[in-house]
């Protein structure tokens, strides 16, 4: 009854001001009620204190109208301040959602994570890098500080299918310089959950930790990649990158969780002193093909077993052309707080026309666990390569020989995205090339940092 | 006598009918035991164009982790998070995620760093605006308490229990609401 009284739209003004409203008015139904009957009567009689009582229910009514006026203003105002609009108090209230009413922070976060319209795309950049000061008892070295890989990791998803990734690095160059590389640009194309396409250039899909860790210091426990996983142009022995196409997915396979990568690319260069990865042009027309199975099974969150396959033709125009196969098999265990990765290795080098193969063989074992901020860790790698290595030390100028010995270390995070990591390294060396120390100790702190 | 015994009789039926108090019974939930009466249970919300009427623990879990691209019916996935200081996220975080949150940002972090996460869960600012989002997003999966739960979204069971069932697992620690 008093809704009919109030107004048509009274049902759907907010339910502050209904609370006003639906005290006030009424009120002053019977308030106006009294002066009507007031009226009627000071007609009649026109006596005096009746006409005090109109004046001040006359007076009353106009406190009220002010009352509500304000006080209708005040809510309006602060549903403004809420909001971030006006209210509109004649829209109607639906008992479903059909349009998303998010507040303006929500629909902030919404078109910063999707693509924003026409003929823009959303960038988002990540940064990691590390800072270092290490000395060892390493014949010809010093003691010095020294400037790590700075990452600047960069994406873009494009559509709902597409997306680009990139990862801008600035490492240490020719002498005590600076470089840029461009170390990882790839478009991808994600159909659905079991194949993800892509192209461009990446890290070559063999084992584990090249793709877990690729240029970021931050997300390693220790200081540094093992010797066998270091990239080409910091010593490494394996092909860490690849130009070319990729596919990748989920196998159909229940709780094994089993998952695929498949490459093929551009190999690694055979002319000695050449960039290893042939971003732009190829020394031969026989493509390096890499196929990479592994397990994430349901029952052991964080297992992952895997087995990778590289084949490729290194070839230089001065050299016999020289087979490469890479096999390598993984068991890791990773979880928020503990750590175990164990990879082993095989790199058999065929000369053409050649019996002989040569083979190399390593592994190594890394174990941690987080103590709160505290994470120690330890380390132990092996590498082995035969004499008379045809592509290791007379393409890439790379000793190998023998090398194996733990590291230990610890790794403090300081909050979110800074962490100082202490690490001791013995290596025992044998057959090398270029060193002949039979064993090297080392120490070095490194601050790591993500922004 | 006799009405002494029916007295006697009626208060034991009374007492063992109330008694344990529901703050006193105990569920597993993950690998933790909790009291029922602070906790109730927290229900997993997709669309309702969505097929899935059922999810397994570890297909939850994949999901919320962000290894699963896309639905059956091809829409792709959207995880949606409330912000942190919400209990519903620190249950989901407890019992799914089974991490801190330094170690959820770290997940995700590392997983679009390296491809396995196309894109990181939406975070959302409260229940309400989470179920809005579920109930406009086809490919949105999210989390209520079951009191904030309303027709416009579809609640899925987990291994087969849904919300209110013993068997059901996912809890929200705190007080109810």
């Amino acid at each position: 009854m008093r809704l009919h009284i109030l107004s048509p739209d009274s049902s759907q003004v907010t339910a502050p001001v209904r609370g006003i409203v639906q005290r006030v008015f009424p009120l002053l139904l019977v308030m106006l009620m009294n002066t009507a009957t007031g009226q009627a009567q000071q007609v009649a009689t026109d006596t005096g204190p009746e006409k005090q009582t109109m004046q001040a229910l006359l007076e009353r009514i106009e406190r009220l109208e002010t009352e509500d006026k304000e006080l209708r203003e005040r809510v309006a105002q602060l549903e403004k301040n809420q909001h971030g609009v006006a209210p509109d108090l004649t829209s109607s209230s639906t008992a479903h959602p059909e349009i998303v009413p998010e507040t303006p922070a929500d629909q902030e976060r919404e078109a910063a994570a999707e693509s924003v319209g026409d003929n823009k795309t959303l960038l988002t950049m990540r940064g990691f890098g590390d800072f270092s000061f290490h000395g060892s008892n390493q014949k010809g070295t010093t003691t010095a500080f020294s400037l790590g890989q700075i990452d600047f990791f960069i994406s873009s998803n494009i559509s709902d299918r597409f997306r680009l990734v990139t990862d801008l690095v600035f490492e240490k160059g020719v002498g005590n310089d600076y470089d840029e590389d461009l170390e990882r640009v790839l478009f991808e194309y994600r159909y659905n959950n079991y194949l993800k396409l892509a192209f461009g250039r990446d890290q070559t899909a063999i084992g584990y930790y090249n793709l877990a860790f690729r240029h970021s210091s931050w997300f390693q426990t220790p200081i540094g990649r093992p010797f066998l996983f270091q990239f080409e142009d910091e010593g490494g022995i394996l092909p860490g990158h690849i130009v070319g196409a990729s596919a990748s997915g989920e196998i159909p396979s229940g709780i094994l969780g089993l998952h695929y990568i498949a490459e093929v690319g551009n190999g690694r260069a055979g002319t000695p002193g050449a960039e290893p990865v042939q971003n732009f042009v190829d020394e031969n027309t026989q493509k390096a093909v890499d196929l990479n199975v592994f397990s994430r099974p349901d029952a052991a969150p964080g297992l992952q077993i895997g087995f990778s396959g590289y084949h490729a033709l290194i070839s230089s125009p001065n050299s016999v052309k020289v087979g490469e196969t890479d096999l390598n098999t993984y068991v890791v265990l990773d979880r928020s707080r503990f750590e175990w990765l164990n990879e082993g290795l095989l790199i058999r080098h065929t000369p053409q026309g050649l019996s002989h193969v040569f083979n190399t063989a390593g592994f190594y074992t890394q174990i941690s666990e987080k103590f709160g901020s505290f994470k120690p860790y330890f380390r132990y790698q092996y590498v082995n390569a035969p004499n008379n290595e045809p592509i290791f030390f007379p393409v890439y100028n790379v000793s190998v020989g023998l090398q194996e010995g733990p590291s230990v270390g610890v790794r403090y995070d300081f909050g979110e995205s800074v962490a100082v990591k202490l690490q001791y390294d013995y290596d025992y060396l044998r057959r090398q090339q270029v060193i002949s120390q039979q064993s090297i100790n080392q120490l070095a702190l490194q601050f790591s940092f993500a922004f | 006598m006799r009405r002494i015994h029916t007295h006697y009789f009626l208060l034991a039926t009374a007492f063992f009918l109330l008694w344990p108090p529901n703050n006193f019974l105990l569920v597993t939930a993950g690998s933790a035991v909790v009291p029922l009466a602070t906790h109730q249970p927290l229900a997993i919300i997709v669309n309702r164009s969505n097929p899935i009427e059922n999810l397994s623990s570890a297909e939850l879990r994949k999901i919320f982790l962000g290894e699963r691209y896309r639905w059956e019916n091809g829409h792709r996935v959207t995880v949606t998070m409330l912000d942190p200081g919400f209990p519903e996220r620190e249950s989901m975080l407890r019992f799914v995620y089974r991490m801190t949150e330094s170690e959820y940002r770290d997940h995700f972090l590392k997983g679009t760093y390296t491809g396995d996460i196309p894109v990181s869960p939406k975070t959302l600012s409260s229940p309400e605006t989470l179920r809005k989002f579920v109930f406009n997003a086809p490919g949105a999966i999210g989390y209520l308490r079951r009191s904030d739960v309303d027709g416009s979204v579809k609640v899925v069971s987990i291994d087969g229990h849904f919300p209110g069932d013993l068997e059901y697992k996912l809890l929200i620690e705190g007080p109810n609401e």
